[in-house]
């Protein structure tokens, strides 16, 4: 544990996660107005003192938009990794456990997953179901979880035969008190890591649809959203595009950081070079 | 080599089969059936054509001999015709009773999106390569650190932000590129090279975007594939025997550490074909992603199975000629698999 406060990479995520994290959580407290009020009079105001990041092209406050907007990016990647998570764990432990033709057919089942290109699925998926924030949680989580079950698999491969697994075996535990109890509390390390990273993607393709338009709707923001409606202002309201970009940078940057300084400050191998 | 290339070759069966199941499916996920208003239904069209949509797609009968007539029909390579686009043909090329020739939609917008993700590729490449090896050779100095940050910066910057960005700066701006299209309007009266010259033009900006995009993957991989291979003995024997630092590094290390690029590269095709849908719907570019994202807002069926299983078999097909080109690059490999 006390690697991960040595290493610069994770730390500098973990403090622009928890920052927007506290932002996200207290966005009704930090936002100096309602992220809905539209207003007549304040139309495509640029960035000032009363607006700190502008108004938009229906008089609403950008700042107060990006903070709710923190809330749905944040959200989604996080719910959706969640769901992915826990069908790779599902899937790969039975696949690494059981071996044969389970495995066979689990991992078959991957690599079909993994040669359909993946925003094609979500966008085939995502048309026929109403826009809302849960079905895009769910489209996602249930699009991502190829590169967790491959993880849970291999680790459990390779640590199905160690001596304190057969021990265990040997003494009559229970497959499940096996999988729970020794394997995956062992392999927890690259499953934390690759959720970590898993959340920096989910919330590009969160911004990325609801850029497209199919995915949060308005007038709930959303990062992609605002943007969308920026692009129409881009030639005299460039405050609208850049922050929500901005926004997303920061936000993936930090996962991407915390993600890759957690592989290094867990992973023996790489930290003792 | 020929048995593993057989091999490879049956193992696409039971993928392939999976595709196809997986994108057949997605058509009944819509509510009632596919030419029903609720799933977007063009409400206009008359009862007497959406009766004879139903008998196309044998929609009267079970599920499962639905799927069936439907595989039948796709290995003919037959994937039926667009219900938006005034009928034209899915795939390829068609010739009506009186010869006309209406062309396939994919077969149109398969060479652009190939056309810039190829060029994409090459600029790729052209600056990833050395910027990981640089990045290798002063590990962690100040220009590794640097490309690091880059590297960083480059894996969480939105592309459709940057596109957004770049095409306000380059093209509303300053006028220096054109920021949507392929042609510029009356292209088609100059000399080929001249419309050669046009095209280019139009997608230096998306091609700018998916190469810097994807850069940061590919330079972070060659780093650390230099890295790896650059500690192991063989390179310390050839510094041992009195090479040239130079020799050592480009001719004995770089080699290695390029080989397991080409799985990357084939890897990364789901995610290009995939990832061409933001770009081409920004630039307006008709490609294989501009084709499908139309595609699901009109609830175009056929186009949007039609695509999910090409799209899925290219990527199989891409995969496979990475695992073969691998196998004739590494003897290792090569020995390996034919003994």
């Amino acid at each position: 544990m006390r690697n991960i406060f040595r290493n610069p990479l994770a730390v500098a995520g973990l403090c622009i996660i928890s920052a927007i994290l506290l932002m996200a959580i207290f966005a009704p407290f930090i936002a100096p107005y309602d992220p809905d009020a539209i207003h007549v009079k304040t139309i495509l105001l640029a960035p000032s003192a009363e607006h700190i990041m502008g108004t938009d092209g229906l008089g609403r406050d950008v700042w107060s938009r990006m903070l709710f907007g923190a809330r749905i990016s944040l959200l989604v990647g996080i719910v959706a990794v969640g769901i992915a998570t826990i069908i790779g764990i599902f899937l790969g432990a039975i696949a690494g456990f059981y071996r044969g033709w389970v495995d066979t057919v689990i991992m078959r089942l991957v690599d079909v997953m993994l040669s359909i290109p993946t925003f094609f699925l979500i966008l085939a998926v995502i048309a026929f179901l109403t826009p809302s924030i849960w079905n895009i949680m769910i489209v996602i989580g249930l699009t991502s979880w190829m590169g967790v079950t491959r993880l849970v698999r291999a680790e459990f491969l390779s640590l199905r035969n160690r001596e304190f697994v057969l021990a265990s075996q040997t003494l009559g535990a229970k497959d499940y008190r096996l999988i729970f109890k020794h394997l995956l509390p062992n392999s927890l390390t690259p499953i934390i890591v690759s959720s970590v990273l898993g959340v920096a993607s989910a919330v590009l393709v969160e911004s990325g649809l609801s850029f497209l338009g199919l995915g949060v709707q308005a007038p709930q923001a959303s990062w992609g959203n605002i943007l969308t409606d920026g692009k129409e202002y881009i030639e005299f309201a460039w405050w609208l595009s850049l922050f929500p970009g901005i926004a997303i940078l920061i936000t993936v940057l930090g996962y991407n950081l915390l993600g890759e300084g957690l592989r290094d400050a867990l992973d023996p191998r790489t930290s003792k070079n | 080599m020929l048995s593993y290339l057989l091999k490879r070759l049956f193992w696409m069966v039971p993928l392939l089969v999976g595709i196809s199941l997986i994108s057949f499916l997605i058509m009944h996920l819509a509510p009632g059936d596919i030419t029903s208003t609720e799933a977007g239904f063009n409400p206009k069209t008359s009862e007497e054509s959406r009766q004879k949509l139903r008998e196309m797609y044998n929609l009267d009968k079970p599920v499962v001999v639905q799927y069936g007539l439907w595989l039948k029909r796709i290995s003919k390579l037959d994937f039926g015709h667009s219900f938006a686009s005034h009928q034209k043909p899915v795939f390829w090329e068609e010739k009506d009773k009186d010869g006309n020739i209406s062309k396939g939609m994919i077969q149109e917008a398969l060479p652009i999106t190939l056309l810039i993700n190829v060029l994409s590729l090459i600029l790729i490449i052209a600056i990833a390569l050395p910027l990981g090896v640089i990045s290798a050779l002063t590990q962690n100095k100040l220009p590794d650190r640097a490309i690091t940050i880059f590297v960083f910066i480059g894996f969480a910057i939105p592309g459709f932000w940057l596109a957004l960005m770049l095409m306000y700066w380059t093209g509303v701006s300053h006028h220096w590129l054109p920021i949507s299209g392929l042609h510029s309007l009356g292209s088609d009266k100059l000399p080929w090279v001249s419309q050669v010259i046009d095209t280019l033009h139009h997608l230096t900006l998306p091609i700018l975007i998916s190469g810097l995009t994807g850069l940061a993957g590919i330079s972070l991989f060659v780093r650390n594939g230099m890295l790896d291979v650059l500690h192991q003995d063989y390179i310390t024997t050839a510094r041992a025997k009195g090479l040239p630092e130079n020799t050592v590094v480009y001719k004995h290390a770089l080699r290695n550490a390029l080989l397991p690029l080409i799985t990357i590269f084939g890897l990364s095709i789901p995610g290009l074909i995939g990832g061409s849908v933001i770009a081409e719907s920004i630039f307006a570019i008709p490609g294989m992603g501009k084709l499908f994202y139309d595609a699901v807002l009109m609830r175009d069926f056929p186009v949007i199975m039609g695509i999910l299983t090409i799209g899925s078999a290219l990527t199989l097909l891409g995969n496979l000629l990475a695992d073969l080109a691998y196998a004739w690059a590494d003897p290792r490999v090569r020995k390996g698999v034919s003994s």
